[in-house]
C-alpha cells in the first residue's frame, strides 16, 4: 500500500519538475533569444535560426543604437524620472503612512475615507487630462513626478508595517522631547529597510516602465523616456513588416528588397534597444527579492 | 412684564451663549489638539492635498459627462445636457462589440489566469529541492518587471511568422504545416491577450499565495501525517484551505475590475490600436474611451463613457462582495 503511494508521489514529483522546467524555459527564452539576436550580425539574423546564441557575434547593433542621439536624452529622462520619482514618492508616502499609523492623529477618520474612495472610484481619463492641462503639466517633466508622488496602496502597505513596530521605541524618544519628524528619520526609518526597499522597487519599476503619461501628455521629443523611443522603433518595425508584405503581394521586387533591408536592421536594433532598456531592472530586482517578499507578506497577511 | 421678557430673553441668551460657548470650546480644543500635534499633521497634509487634487478634482470633472464641454470652458460650467451622452453611448453601434471584447477578454483571464498562479504556488510548494524552487520563483518574477512595451516586443518575436520560437516548434513537431500569423488575425487576439498576460503575470501573482502558504504551521502537516493523511489530502485540506481567504479576497477584486481589460497590454499588442486588422477583437472599453475622448476630442462623450465604466465596475465589486459574503460568511471589503 505504502509502496504504491510512493510510486504515485514520485511520478507526481517528476511531473511537477517537468512542468516547472517548462515554465522556466518559456519565461526565459524570449529574453535569451532577443539577447542573442541583438548580439548577432543583422544580415545573418535574416537567414533565421538564431535561438540561444549569436551565430556571427557583433556589437554593431549596440553601436548603432548609441549613435542615435535621441537615446541619450531618453535615457537621461528615464533615469531622472526614476530617481526623482522614487525619492519623492518614498518621502511623501512613508511620512504619510507614518502619520496615519498613529491612532491619536486628529482627523484620521476623514483622511482614511479620503484614501478609500479613490481606490474604488476614479474620474476617468478625460477629466484627468483636463486637470493636468489646467495645472500646466502638459509637456512638462513634472507630469511624470507630481501625480505619482502619493500612492494609496503603497501607503497602506507601509502603514501596516509601521503599526507592527513596538510603540515603546517611539515613546521613549518622544519623552526625550523629539518631534515626530525626528522620530521618523532617526528611529523608524533605520529599522524599516524591508518595506522601504519594497516600495522603492515598486515605484522605481513603475517610473522606469511608464510610457502612458509620455504618450498622452507629452509631445516634446526631448522629454520622451526610453519606453517611448522603444515604442517608436517597434512601430517602425511593424510598419516595415507590413510594407514588405504589401510589396510581396504586389510583386514589386525593388520595393520588397528595400522594405526587407529596413526590416532586418530594425529587428536587430529593436532587440538591442530593448536590452538596453531592461538591463538595469533585471540587475536590480533579484537583490531586492527577499525584501519585497517580506514586504508583501506583512502587508497581505494583516491587510 | 418687561422684566419677565428680559428674563426670558436673558435665559435664552444664556442658553445660547452656553451652547455657542460649548461649540467654540469643542472647536477650540480640536484646533488646539490639532496644533499641538502639528509635527504629526505636517507629515500627512501634503499627501492628503495631492490626493484631493489628483483624485477628487477629476471626480468633480465627471460633470463634463452631463454637459456639453467645449475647449476653453471652465470644467463643470458648460451647458447641461442631462443624460444625452449616455444615450448616445448606449446607441453607438461600436458599443456591443466593445463590451463583448472587454467581457470576453476579462472573463477568459479570470477563468485561466486567475487560478494559474494558485496552481503554480501550490505545486511549486510541493517540491523539495530548495535551490530549484528559489530559482524558479526568482525567474518567474522577471516578466513582471518589464513594461508592456518591452513585453510586446518580446512576444512579437516569440510568436513571429519568420522563425519565431512558437511557430518553429509547432512546424517542427508537425502540428501545423505553415507558420501561423498569431498577431495578424483578429480571431487570435483574445487567445493571444490571455497567453501573453499569463506569461507576464504568473510568477508575480503567485507571490501572495506563497506568502500565505509559508504562514502555515508545519505542525499542522505533521499532525495530519500522523492521522494518516496522504500528500494530496494535505495539499487540499491544509495548503488550499489556508490560502482560501486570500483567494476569495483577490477574486472579489478581480470581479470588480472586469471592465478593465488591461489597457497597457492591449495598446501595445495592437501598436496603439493602429493595426486595423485587430480592431474588431481588440477594441475594449478603455481603448474606446481613449479613442473617442482624446483622439477624436469628444471630451464630454469620453467623460460619460469613463463614468459609465467606473459605475459598472463599482456595481460588480459590490455584487461580488455580497456573494462572497453570503458564501464565506464574512464580507471582504
Amino acid at each position: 500500500m505504502i509502496k504504491k503511494a510512493n510510486i504515485w508521489y514520485t511520478l507526481f514529483d517528476i511531473l511537477v519538475v517537468i512542468l516547472m522546467t517548462l515554465v522556466l524555459l518559456i519565461t526565459l527564452y524570449p529574453f535569451v533569444n532577443s539577447l542573442a539576436i541583438s548580439l548577432n550580425d543583422a544580415d545573418d539574423t535574416v537567414r533565421g535560426g538564431i535561438t540561444f546564441f549569436p551565430r556571427v557575434p557583433t556589437t554593431r547593433n549596440y553601436e548603432l543604437v548609441f549613435t542615435n542621439e535621441k537615446i541619450y536624452t531618453a535615457y537621461l529622462v528615464t533615469i531622472g524620472r526614476t530617481v526623482i520619482g522614487t525619492l519623492g514618492g518614498l518621502l511623501l508616502t512613508s511620512l504619510f503612512a507614518f502619520g496615519m499609523a498613529h491612532r491619536h492623529l486628529k482627523g484620521r477618520k476623514l483622511y482614511t475615507i479620503l484614501c478609500i474612495i479613490p481606490m474604488y472610484f476614479g474620474g476617468g481619463l478625460v477629466p484627468f487630462y483636463f486637470l493636468l492641462r489646467s495645472l500646466g503639466l502638459m509637456n512638462s517633466f513634472w507630469v511624470y513626478i507630481i501625480p505619482n508622488l502619493v500612492n494609496i496602496w503603497n501607503m497602506i502597505l507601509m502603514r501596516t508595517y509601521f503599526q507592527g513596530i513596538p510603540p515603546d521605541l517611539e515613546e521613549s524618544a518622544r519623552i526625550d522631547g523629539a518631534n515626530y519628524i525626528t522620530v521618523f528619520f532617526k528611529i523608524i526609518l533605520p529599522i524599516s529597510t524591508p518595506i522601504v526597499a519594497t516600495i522603492a522597487l515598486f515605484v522605481g519599476v513603475f517610473q522606469w516602465n511608464s510610457w502612458y503619461d509620455a504618450a498622452m501628455y507629452v509631445t516634446k521629443q526631448e522629454l520622451k523616456p526610453m519606453q517611448s523611443v522603444l515604442m517608436n522603433i517597434i512601430n517602425e518595425a511593424k510598419f516595415a513588416e507590413q510594407l514588405a508584405q504589401a510589396a510581396n503581394q504586389g510583386g514589386g521586387v525593388d520595393l520588397s528588397n528595400v522594405a526587407k533591408g529596413k526590416k532586418v536592421n530594425v529587428r536587430s536594433i529593436t532587440m538591442a534597444t530593448m536590452i538596453v532598456t531592461v538591463v538595469p531592472i533585471i540587475l536590480v530586482y533579484p537583490f531586492l527579492q527577499r525584501y519585497f517578499i517580506k514586504g508583501i507578506m506583512v502587508g497581505s497577511l494583516k491587510g | 412684564m418687561p422684566g419677565k421678557q428680559s428674563a426670558i430673553q436673558n435665559s435664552l441668551n444664556v442658553r445660547g451663549e452656553k451652547n455657542s460657548n460649548r461649540n467654540t470650546k469643542e472647536r477650540e480644543s480640536f484646533f488646539r489638539d490639532f496644533l499641538k500635534q502639528a509635527d504629526l499633521q505636517v507629515l500627512v497634509i501634503p499627501a492628503i492635498f495631492l490626493i484631493v487634487i489628483f483624485s477628487y478634482i477629476p471626480m468633480y470633472g465627471v460633470l463634463m459627462g452631463f454637459q456639453d464641454f467645449q475647449l476653453g470652458d471652465f470644467p463643470g460650467l458648460s451647458p447641461w445636457v442631462g443624460f444625452r451622452h449616455f444615450k448616445t453611448l448606449l446607441q453607438d453601434p461600436n458599443i456591443p462589440i466593445v463590451m463583448r471584447n472587454t467581457l470576453v477578454i476579462s472573463l477568459l483571464k479570470t477563468v485561466i489566469n486567475f487560478p494559474a498562479p494558485i496552481l503554480f504556488a501550490v505545486l511549486l510548494n510541493e517540491l523539495m529541492g530548495k535551490h530549484f524552487k528559489k530559482a524558479v520563483q526568482t525567474i518567474s518574477y522577471l516578466p513582471h518587471f518589464i513594461s508592456w512595451v518591452v513585453a510586446a516586443a518580446l512576444m512579437f518575436d516569440f510568436f513571429s511568422v519568420d522563425n519565431g520560437a512558437v511557430n518553429s516548434a509547432l512546424v517542427g513537431m508537425g502540428i501545423i504545416q505553415k507558420p501561423i500569423h498569431f498577431f495578424g488575425k483578429a480571431e487570435y487576439f483574445w487567445g493571444m491577450s490571455v497567453l501573453t498576460d499569463l506569461w507576464k503575470g504568473l510568477g508575480w501573482n503567485s507571490i501572495i499565495y506563497f506568502a500565505a502558504i509559508s504562514s502555515v504551521d508545519a505542525q499542522l502537516y505533521e499532525a495530519a501525517e500522523i492521522d494518516g493523511a496522504g500528500r494530496f489530502t494535505k495539499m487540499w485540506h491544509i495548503t488550499i484551505a489556508t490560502i482560501l481567504p486570500t483567494i476569495v479576497l483577490l477574486f472579489v477584486f478581480n470581479i470588480g475590475g472586469l471592465l478593465n481589460a488591461n489597457f497597457d497590454q492591449i495598446m501595445m499588442l495592437t501598436n496603439q490600436m493602429t493595426n486595423p486588422l485587430l480592431r474588431s477583437h481588440a477594441d475594449v472599453l478603455d481603448t474606446y474611451v481613449y479613442r473617442v475622448g482624446l483622439r477624436e476630442s469628444r471630451y464630454s462623450f469620453g467623460a460619460a463613457a469613463g463614468l459609465f465604466k467606473s459605475a459598472v465596475n463599482i456595481l460588480l465589486l459590490l455584487a461580488a462582495n455580497k456573494i462572497a459574503g453570503k458564501i464565506s460568511g464574512t464580507s471582504v471589503l
